[in-house]
């Protein structure tokens, strides 16, 4: 007989992780979108307004939020008494899964490759892009920090990052790829939550709950 | 610890300030004996020019706060300025316009640093020198002999190094930039970029680069000072050259060679519309109401915040104006490549043409197109996965 068994799978700390992170990319994408494309505050006088000033504290806020988030992450990754998962973001090396898990996602197979990682061959690749494109919108946001401080700690860190100012072509540059990686960013959201919900729904194990109470439940014969 | 204890923090910088100033005595004393006597009398020339003596000391003190020295050095840079003359200058010309020279030494009425400049020992210069020809030649292969590492060799222009350098020749020996450029250079104490066409290459190393013009520190392979812009402000230059003068060393530089003094902080740092970029009142289109209450420039493509420069504090002729206080955003005149970089000049740097020149694209509709796709994509997957998984369900 079929038996349905919850499985942990997400301890407490990586759950907290992915919401944070999760929030604080949307805030920092809403502030962002104002401060490249702003509207003006028309009423009231200038003395009495600080919108931008504010959507920048906010930005600023949340993208240190999100630094050390990323940092965690990676702590997570090697570090985690649960279920250290670095290994697991290179699922994609399986070839033979990999191209299990393309036939099943095309609905060519109704078969979804067998369970070797925490993460699946395409996922593990989609998630690895995503630690990558954090740390370079961390590495990004920054360096455009820390331009606009002459003291302090942020200026500290720029100017230890300024050859990567230099080498990218000036804070010009940076900008406008951090502006390019909010797009990846977006179009990664976009993707990973349509997955979550077919997963959920093509397997029924629960993927979306799992993120909040940490399991998911497996089928065993 | 010092760094804690106020007053004995005071004292630490104190006496590096104090070893600083012994330091510049000495080399203003080693100048005074080695270099040549200068041709004019500065004192008398400023006061056949009109300027008073009390114009001069506030001249200084406004100079010495622009290094960024306490206002005990306020002597030194008086001393500096009537040595100014003893520095000889080899100024040459490349790829330009001949802007910055203009730039520099045009003025509605003299003021100290033009009659500064006007004083400088130019030992070669090839819009100012009255000599011509071969006479030129001797000129300059004479102050190569005279003063071997000891002048300062000032280079107004890029390096156009296609061809072996032909596209650039120059002079009765029909000799190209780069050859002249290599000779010169080899023998100077420093070399001082004065425009960004020396320093980064500016319009002629704009995309596509015909000529493969590059600046002075790419073509050669050296160090230089760039006194950035399009055309830089004379005071970022006389200052450097006075630092020269009082230290005999050149000041600190940034990653890009800019004197930290001059190129330390953005325009957006120092502009005066920053208050109403903070509020969120943004200039939509020229003449509107905003444009006439002097609201930030954002909007209209200002490039301050990504751009180095200290225009908004010491702004240009005479101290009159500077764009953004003109109305017009900046344009990221000192940074490197932003012809390429900062364009289009009157638009945000996130809504730039992606593709050919004057693409229609930018980056925002390429990520609304993608989204959409994506979405699109999403909705006949989601389509077919119910087509699919649900008839299984039926089936078991
Ligand atoms: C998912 C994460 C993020 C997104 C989607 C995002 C998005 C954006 C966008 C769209 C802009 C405007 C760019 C333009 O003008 O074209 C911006 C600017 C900026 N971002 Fe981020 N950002 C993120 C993370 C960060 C982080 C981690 C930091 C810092 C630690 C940061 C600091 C900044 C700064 C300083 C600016 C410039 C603000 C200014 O100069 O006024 N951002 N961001
Ligand atoms: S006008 Fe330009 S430099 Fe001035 S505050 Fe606005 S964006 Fe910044």
């Amino acid at each position: 007989m079929e038996k349905i068994l919850p499985k942990q799978e997400w301890s407490v700390a990586l759950r907290i992780n992915h919401w944070v992170m999760a929030t604080s990319i949307f805030i920092l994408i809403a502030t962002g979108l104002y401060i490249a494309r702003p509207f003006t505050v028309a009423h009231g006088e200038t003395v009495n307004k600080f919108f931008m000033g504010n959507v920048r504290f906010v930005h600023l806020l949340f993208g240190v939020i999100l630094m050390f988030i990323f940092i965690q992450r990676v702590y997570l990754a090697f570090f985690s008494r649960f279920h250290a998962d670095w290994k697991d973001f290179f699922a994609w090396t399986k070839l033979g899964n990999f191209w299990k898990q393309i036939k099943f996602y095309t609905l060519i197979s109704k078969e979804p490759p067998a369970h070797t990682h925490l993460y699946g061959p395409l996922q593990s690749l989609a998630y690895a892009g995503l630690l990558f494109m954090l740390f370079l919108m961390v590495v990004t946001g920054l360096i455009l920090t820390g331009a606009g401080y002459h003291g302090g700690l942020l200026r500290f860190v720029y100017s230890i990052l300024r050859p990567v100012e230099t080498l990218l072509g000036g804070l010009v540059m940076v900008r406008y790829f951090h502006h390019v990686l909010m797009w990846c960013f977006i179009l990664f959201i976009v993707v990973h939550v349509y997955m979550a919900f077919w997963y959920d729904i093509i397997l029924k194990e629960g993927t979306i709950s799992s993120m909040v109470s940490g399991r998911v439940f497996r089928r065993s014969h | 610890m010092g760094i804690i204890n106020d007053d004995g923090y005071r004292k630490v910088i104190d006496r590096q300030y104090r070893e600083m100033l012994a330091q510049c005595k000495t080399h203003m004393d080693e100048v005074e004996r080695t270099l040549p006597e200068p041709i004019e009398d500065f004192q008398l020339l400023l006061k056949e020019r009109g300027v008073s003596r009390r114009n001069f000391i506030k001249w200084t003190a406004v100079m010495t706060g622009a290094l960024m020295l306490p206002p005990m050095f306020r002597p030194m840079v008086a001393r500096a300025a009537e040595n100014f003359s003893r520095l000889p200058v080899v100024w040459l010309h490349f790829a330009e316009c001949t802007g910055c020279s203009e730039s520099l030494l045009r003025t509605s009425y003299p003021n100290i640093d033009s009659i500064l400049l006007d004083t400088i020992s130019l030992e070669y210069h090839e819009t100012l020198m009255a000599a011509a020809g071969d006479q030129a030649e001797q000129n300059l292969e004479k102050a190569l002999h005279d003063f071997p590492g000891k002048f300062i060799c000032v280079i107004e222009g890029a390096l156009p190094t296609g061809l072996d350098g032909k596209y650039l020749t120059l002079g009765p020996k029909g000799k190209t930039g780069l050859e002249l450029a290599k000779e010169v250079t080899s023998k100077a104490a420093a070399v001082v970029c004065i425009g960004s066409c020396s320093a980064f290459g500016n319009v002629q190393a704009a995309r596509p680069n015909p000529t493969d013009a590059k600046s002075i520190s790419e073509a050669l392979n050296i160090k230089t000072v760039n006194i950035a812009g399009c055309p830089p402000n004379p005071i970022n230059f006389v200052g450097t050259v006075l630092h020269y003068l009082m230290f005999g060393a050149l000041p600190a530089l940034d990653n890009l060679g800019r004197p930290v003094w001059a190129y330390g902080k953005r325009i957006h740092d120092y502009c005066e519309r920053r208050p109403h970029y903070d509020a969120g009142e943004y200039v939509e289109e020229w003449g509107d109401e905003g444009a006439k209450k002097g609201w930030c420039l954002y909007k209209m493509g200002c490039k301050g915040p990504y751009t180095y420069a200290n225009c908004g504090r010491i702004r240009f002729n005479d101290a009159i104006s500077w764009p953004i206080m003109g109305g017009h955003g900046c344009m990221g005149c000192t940074e490197s490549g932003f012809w390429d970089t900062m364009a289009p000049l009157e638009k945000p740097v996130s809504q730039a043409g992606i593709g050919v020149v004057g693409g229609e694209h930018t980056i925002d509709k390429i990520g609304i197109a993608l989204t959409g796709l994506t979405v699109a994509g999403i909705a006949a997957h989601a389509g077919l996965s119910a087509f699919r998984h649900g008839k299984c369900d039926k089936g078991e």
